[in-house]
């Protein structure tokens, strides 16, 4: 095994291989830059490209490329407050927060350095997996990924302000957010479920536009009010040297890193899960880590333990995902689908083959992984004082700037003005909530997992009626969810007697 | 004298494409797709794009745009009411919208026999594959089957739907159809982990677990392609004419799989000369060798052929409609 870890690197450091593996890396930084563009979409119009490549060059070309996506993605999201991707909303929370504090510089190191700490975690966890990969994925059955939802939607409990009334408002908007999961056509009956007779509607609300409307339209209106610039109210000085104090910020919770990176494999190894999950569970675990109220207090005013965990989650779940993908022929995600299709083109078949025969080459699109985020990363941090700087820029110049963006974002989804609109209405439901002090992320943890939850419970209970709940995973997940909404309360009791 | 005219005529007839379609160069062609990129409705015709414009006098350029929404009857609707009918316009779509019509949608606003039809790219071929530890080998024995066969399918209006719920509620097998998995790769998935027995769907997306032998194919729709031409039919099963007519009406737009339009009232020798384009670029060897790497078999049904095929398919009596309707929904 160690051998082929070390063949797949040299197949990877081969010159026309690396020379590849740049190229992919220059497109997705780009790609990931730039909110809307998505990775999924990019690699599907790259994928003529790899008809006279190699295998090895295809996968460092595609696999680079997609790898850096969601590292640059928390780029837009700290610095704008825009989702580079729906996979890196969650950064937005603390990330943006961070920015308006004048600690854009601090924030993006904080991004970049658990990005890498991320994608190496998952590359390890990828080949480390290999072997026992396949038990490991069939444990989970569809109850056993219902479950998983249940315990994801739990993590509303630390989403929320604390207080009875805190709790209440986040458990509401997470049910909106389930509520808005169900719109567009149901898989069971083929009903059509709150679509207004529109078109539009019928395949549910795309994650993008509502994404982009809830959080970045309030903070455009916020940034227009405050006539400043975005890191205007702080006090100047430090906005373009923290990038370092980020990095440290990183080894300073090392641990917290750790685990949110092993979330994010897991949710990525969990074929249909999806990967905009697995940012919102990690945030929700750094949101736990808060040790006091007060500590938990800050998280949503720029905490940047509310940075390490999803930027972490959001690159080790594409390690993650890569399993399902080469040891059983199944894609994890819509990305990993087209990269399936590169297999096929390559004249590789996906399955157990990936997992003996051609071991070097799994290794290899691990070492891509590895090696493109550490690129990705060191290019950035010559850069990244730099790009802090945007947010000094008065707000007058910057907001035309960051509204074509996030336009643009939107309907990049669909190309239908019904994303531009969904947009506004959103943004409008995002502005109301910040103003009454409603929270935002439950309501993006509901709409994520709803339709999982939906369909997962309705496979389960079809296919093994009430019998699903003795299984023994489901019985562990029970208890999990039962412990992550009942720590809140916990520590705020632990907190409280101990004063 | 006599050769001369000849050889005029000759020259004339050697120019004529070439003078129809002189517009063409310089020109872009847009290939609009009803779906977001990276399923088998785009990959066709990002691929078709390619090499279409090598057999388009003119050589004009071809490019794809994706217009996803409404399992494409967003596409389908642009094309019908907007786009110009001047050949620069041509659109790929759920082969499942002539049922959208027919069912009543609420939403359709095209009529599919007036598209003017280039023609479909491929066939596609349903079959049911069960799981090959179990005893079910032949249909019959699958017919016997005492205990449920759990089918586990994404949902109504796809094929890993309709196909197995016909042959539950017309043929009275005894399957249990679970629905709700996002695609079918995760219902393979769910076929691995023994939480399924078996799922219908495509036979080239079959195909890779049959052959690694984690299932076993049982019995096909009407559409067919090499390699399973021996299983039998769905409608040989039929128990009635009736019940025969409904599988035959579903399985129809699976002859025109990858359909290609453009706007009605496109004129006649604009749609002659994409057709012949279609057809020449579909057996160009240069294509022929890249789909075969990616697993793309393409054939083409020319238009006139597919439009016969869709007309049928509307015409049918309104009482079987309605039945028709009682089973299959449009979707996917």
């Amino acid at each position: 095994m160690l051998e082929a870890l070390w063949e797949g690197l040299l197949l990877v450091l081969q010159w026309k291989a690396f020379g590849f593996m740049l190229l992919g890396i220059g497109l997705g930084f780009w790609v990931g830059l730039l909110p809307g563009l998505g990775g999924a979409t990019t690699l599907a119009l790259m994928l003529p490209f790899i008809y006279t490549m190699q295998p090895v060059e295809a996968f460092a070309f595609l696999l680079g490329m997609h790898a850096v996506v969601a590292t640059t993605g928390d780029i837009t999201s700290v610095l704008f407050g825009v989702p580079g991707e729906a996979t890196s909303a969650a950064t937005v929370v603390d990330g943006y927060a961070m920015t308006k504090n004048g600690e854009a510089g601090r924030a993006l190191g904080a991004a970049l350095a658990s990005s890498l700490v991320g994608a190496v975690v998952g590359a390890v966890a990828l080949a480390a997996a290999i072997p026992v990969v396949r038990p490991l994925v069939l444990t989970f059955g569809s109850p056993e990924l219902f479950m998983l939802a249940i315990v994801g939607l739990a993590f509303i409990a630390s989403l929320s302000a604390q207080g009875t009334r805190g709790m209440l408002r986040g458990f509401l908007a997470g049910g909106l957010g389930l509520l808005l999961a169900t719109v567009g056509q149901d898989p069971q009956a083929g009903v059509a479920r709150f679509t207004f007779d529109t078109l539009y509607l019928w395949q549910g609300l795309d994650l993008v536009p509502v994404l982009v409307g809830i959080f970045a339209i309030p903070e455009i209106i916020d940034l227009f009010v405050r006539g400043n610039s975005i890191s205007g109210n702080a006090p100047p000085g430090n906005v373009a040297n923290g990038a370092w104090q980020g990095v440290k910020d990183t080894y300073r919770h090392f641990w917290l890193t750790i685990r949110c990176s092993l979330i994010g494999t897991f949710i990525g190894v969990m074929p249909g899960l999806g990967g905009s999950v697995a940012q919102w569970m990690a945030y929700g675990h750094a949101v736990q880590s808060a040790k006091t109220p007060e500590e938990r207090e800050r998280f949503g005013r720029g905490d940047v333990r509310g940075v390490l965990g999803p930027g972490a989650a959001n690159n080790s779940k594409e390690g993650g995902s890569l399993i399902p993908t080469v040891a059983f022929g199944v894609p994890g995600s819509t990305a990993m689908a087209i990269l399936l299709g590169g297999f096929l083109l390559l004249g590789l078949v996906p399955g157990p083959d990936m997992l003996t025969k051609h071991l070097a080459v799994t290794y290899s699109m691990v070492w891509t992984i590895v090696l493109a985020n550490v690129i990705t990363v060191a290019v950035c941090f010559l850069f990244l004082d730099r790009m802090a700087s945007v947010t000094e820029v008065k707000g007058h110049r910057l907001i035309p700037a960051i509204l074509v963006l996030v336009f643009i974002g939107s309907y990049t989804s669909n190309s239908h003005y019904g994303d531009l609109l969904v947009t506004l209405v959103f943004g409008g439901v995002g502005y109301l909530m910040v103003r009454a002090g409603w929270p935002r992320s439950p309501f993006v943890l509901g709409l994520v997992l709803g339709k999982i939850a939906e369909n997962y419970l309705y496979i389960s209970v079809a296919r093994y009626e009430a019998a699903w709940l003795t299984r023994p995973v489901v019985l562990v997940l029970i208890a999990v969810a039962v412990a992550v909404i009942l720590y809140p309360f916990l520590q705020a009791r632990r907190s409280r007697s101990r004063a | 004298m006599k050769r001369r005219q000849l050889l005029i005529a000759a020259i004339g007839l050697a120019a004529a494409p070439v003078a129809m379609a002189q517009s063409f160069s310089g020109k872009t062609v847009t290939i609009i797709v009803g779906y977001k990129p990276g399923g088998g409705y785009d990959a066709t015709a990002r691929l078709l794009a390619r090499h279409l414009p090598k057999h388009i006098p003119g050589k004009p350029t071809v490019i794809v745009q994706n217009m996803p929404g409404a399992n494409s009857v967003i596409a389908a609707n642009h094309v019908y009411n907007v786009a110009k009918p001047d050949g620069l316009t041509i659109a790929t779509f759920n082969r499942n919208l002539p049922i959208a019509q027919l069912t009543g949608v609420e939403g359709v606003k095209y009529d599919i026999t007036k598209f003017a039809w280039i023609g479909s790219a491929a066939n596609e071929s349903t079959i049911l594959a069960i799981r090959t530890d179990l005893p079910y080998k032949t249909f019959e024995e699958l017919r016997k089957a005492k205990e449920p066969v759990v089918i586990g399918s994404t949902g109504p209006g796809a094929n890993t739907h309709d196909f197995p719920l016909l042959l539950k509620d017309l043929v009275g097998l005894n399957f249990k159809i679970v629905s709700g998995y996002s695609s079918s790769a995760d219902i393979m998935l769910a076929v691995e982990r023994k939480e399924v027995d078996g799922r219908a769907g495509s036979f080239t997306s079959l195909r890779p677990f049959i052959d690694r032998g984690v299932v076993r194919p049982i019995v096909r729709a009407r559409s067919t392609e090499p390699g399973i031409d021996k299983l039998p039919v769905d409608e040989s099963f039929a128990p009635n004419p009736r019940a025969k007519a409904i599988m035959a009406l579903r399985s129809a737009p699976e002859l025109v799989a990858r359909p290609y339009v453009m706007p009605p009232k496109t004129p006649a020798d604009i749609v002659k000369m994409m057709r012949d384009a279609f057809a020449r670029t579909i057996d160009d060897p240069e294509l022929v060798a890249e789909g075969k790497k990616s697993k793309m078999d393409l054939e083409f049904t020319p238009g006139d052929q597919a439009q016969r095929i869709l007309t049928d398919v509307m015409n049918q009596p309104k009482d079987l409609v309605a039945e028709f309707a009682k089973y299959i929904k449009f979707g996917e």
